[in-house]
């Protein structure tokens, strides 16, 4: 048995320890929020938080995280930084068809609990990994800087 | 003035000119060919293994003393890699097929399976013996040294006739293996019997007696059926091993085998043996990165199938090795990058190194080289990011490895060149500048 802690909530998860983070928690825990993309950590779909950092959990085998805090789409509302992100990305309506967006919004928050302020290349250093095929990038950044405003606040 | 008279001064000088050339280039040759052989570094008394008195250092280990001959042979098979060279890319295992570019033309692996026809399915255990331990296939044809008999000459008769009963318990696979496109004269197949004479010494394995059983063990392994000289012993001018600079590294298929000799810096003399033993029997150790391409296959195919005492044997062997220094290969830097971007890279790169490494490798490999998804992505400590010709971190970028996609097909050379320039250096110790030509060369010399 592997001890998961997600979402502030400890899970035990009969699962081998190389099967990827993703699976357990769409396919075991039942967490569908953090969505496939390409399975290969190339596309940020699958993006979640480890100990707050954003990490593609499709490549991240469930027996190397230990006891490091995992945060999914479905909790990281409930942060104060999280919280702005989403109401950012509703306020612009961000999402066209949303199948990246959770990733985008992980790794948004992420980016913003390291670089309160981010400038632009700031913004592409943390988000090129997440690939949106309708192309919200616009809306993305405007996003970003507009919960990096509310921070500031 | 008839014949017989004596030659003119300036004449004379010239034929004592010529006999000196003529006696540096013979003396060079012998240089070479009288060259050290595998284990000479080791010095001591070297006896045949019937009249060794210590554990016998061939065969399977003790866990399969009592196993069937199948058995023994798949294990022995295995460690010998047969497999890797007598694979295509996504071919029926042992079938053949993969080619080996080489400067003057192309090699293709033969069909090992049973197969009457394409295969070996009528060889005689002499003639088997014969291709492993001379060279020489079933119908008196010379191979080339692309197949490492020159290493599997020391291997016993009966470890060889194991791997032969396991080769033909296999299906048998009709394929036909296409033919050569070497050019003359690398096409006269009688030349490599010349190359044989001088360069293979047709002799089984010989115990070392004043070594321990474990390093016998280790340099059986290592010398004969992991052929791991092969690689990593640099070629002479005839293509044979320079022994004089055993284990100093060489460049294969378009990837560096790296210097693996007890040289601190650019060797293997500053990791622990528990770091090699994992390397070995699992392709990846903290601190020191993963193995890909050939290496990651030897890995997968053979290495990772040892049993553990026998991975302790060839890094007992290993650790013998004489030291020696590869100029360009300075120790690895064992930091790891500051964790913004904006730190840790020098300002004049070429800006797509940086578009490309945060689009494509950020996520699994960190803006500070220590992966924060798997420890196989880490880049700090590795050896290839911390080599300023970049030859494998652009053959990796190309081909991917087991865990890493490929982005040969995705990215230009010149996009391969510059996020391979960014890659050594800001997570190695000296940064390199190779440029699109350089990673197309490198795309052509590639195994396919």
């Amino acid at each position: 048995m592997t001890s998961l802690r997600i979402n502030g909530q400890i899970h035990e998860v009969d699962v081998p320890g190389d099967m990827p983070l993703l699976w357990v928690l769409r396919d075991v825990v039942g967490l569908t929020g953090t969505k496939f993309g390409c399975g290969i950590a190339q596309c940020g779909a699958c993006t979640v938080h480890i100990d707050g950092k954003a990490v593609r959990s499709c490549f991240l085998p469930v027996g190397e995280i230990g006891n490091r805090a995992i945060t999914t789409i479905e909790a990281v509302g409930e942060t104060p930084t999280g919280a702005k992100v989403q109401k950012a990305w509703l306020d612009l309506e961000v999402v066209q068809c949303g199948y990246c967006q959770s990733g985008q919004i992980m790794s948004a928050v992420a980016l913003l609990a390291a670089t309160p302020n981010p400038d632009d290349s700031d913004i592409d250093a943390a988000m090129a990994g997440n690939i949106c095929r309708c192309g919200t990038y616009v809306r993305i950044r405007a996003a970003i800087k507009k919960a990096a405003g509310a921070q500031q606040a | 003035m008839n014949a017989f008279s004596k030659p003119s001064l300036p004449v004379r000088r010239g034929l004592i000119g010529l006999a000196g050339i003529m006696a540096l280039l013979l003396a060079w040759f012998f240089w070479i060919v009288l060259g050290p052989g595998p284990m000479s570094f080791a010095g001591g008394s070297r006896v045949t293994l019937a009249n060794y008195h210590g554990v016998d250092p061939t065969g399977v280990p003790s866990e399969l003393a009592h196993a069937s001959l199948l058995k023994k042979g798949e294990y022995l098979t295995r460690a010998a890699d047969c497999g890797a060279c007598h694979t295509a890319r996504g071919g029926v295992p042992f079938a053949g097929g993969l080619g080996f570019v080489l400067p003057f033309g192309t090699i293709y692996s033969a069909n090992i399976t049973p197969d009457k026809d394409t295969g070996i399915g009528t060889w005689s255990d002499a003639s088997f013996l014969n291709a492993l331990h001379k060279g020489i296939d079933d119908e008196g044809v010379h191979l080339y040294p692309a197949m490492p008999y020159a290493s599997y000459t020391s291997m016993t008769d009966a470890d060889a006739l194991a791997i032969k009963a396991y080769l033909f318990s296999l299906k048998p696979i009709h394929a036909v293996v296409r033919d050569n496109t070497l050019v003359f004269p690398f096409n006269q197949r009688r030349l490599m019997g010349v190359w044989s004479v001088l360069f293979n010494s047709d002799k089984r394995f010989e115990p070392n007696a004043t070594r321990s059983p474990q390093w016998n063990r280790g340099a059986y392994l290592a010398e004969s059926l992991e052929h791991c000289s092969e690689c990593h012993t640099p070629r002479t001018i005839f293509q044979s091993l320079n022994n004089r600079r055993k284990f100093a590294g060489a460049t294969q298929a378009g990837w560096r085998a790296y210097n693996i000799t007890s040289d601190a810096n650019s060797g293997v003399g500053a990791w622990s043996d528990a770091d090699l033993a994992k390397y070995l029997s699992s392709g990846n150790a903290a601190g020191h990165g993963s193995a890909g391409g050939p290496m990651g296959e030897a890995v997968d195919k053979s290495l990772s199938y040892l049993v553990p005492s026998d991975i302790a044997a060839i890094v007992t062997y290993l650790r013998s090795v004489p030291a020696i220094s590869t100029s360009d290969l300075p120790a690895p830097k064992a930091t790891p990058a500051p964790a913004s971007y904006k730190e840790g890279v020098v300002a004049d790169y070429d800006p797509r190194g940086k578009k490309v490494f945060e689009g494509a490798c950020a996520s699994c490999h960190g803006w500070t080289g220590v992966s924060p998804v798997t420890h196989y992505a880490t880049l700090t400590g590795v050896r290839a990011v911390n080599d300023p010709t970049a030859i494998n971190v652009a053959e990796t970028v190309i081909n991917g490895t087991d865990y890493m996609p490929a982005f040969g097909q995705g990215y230009s050379n010149d996009e391969i060149a510059a996020v391979a320039n960014y890659v050594t250096a800001r997570f190695g110790v000296s940064p390199s500048r190779i440029t699109g030509k350089d990673v197309a060369a490198l795309r052509k010399q590639a195994s396919n």
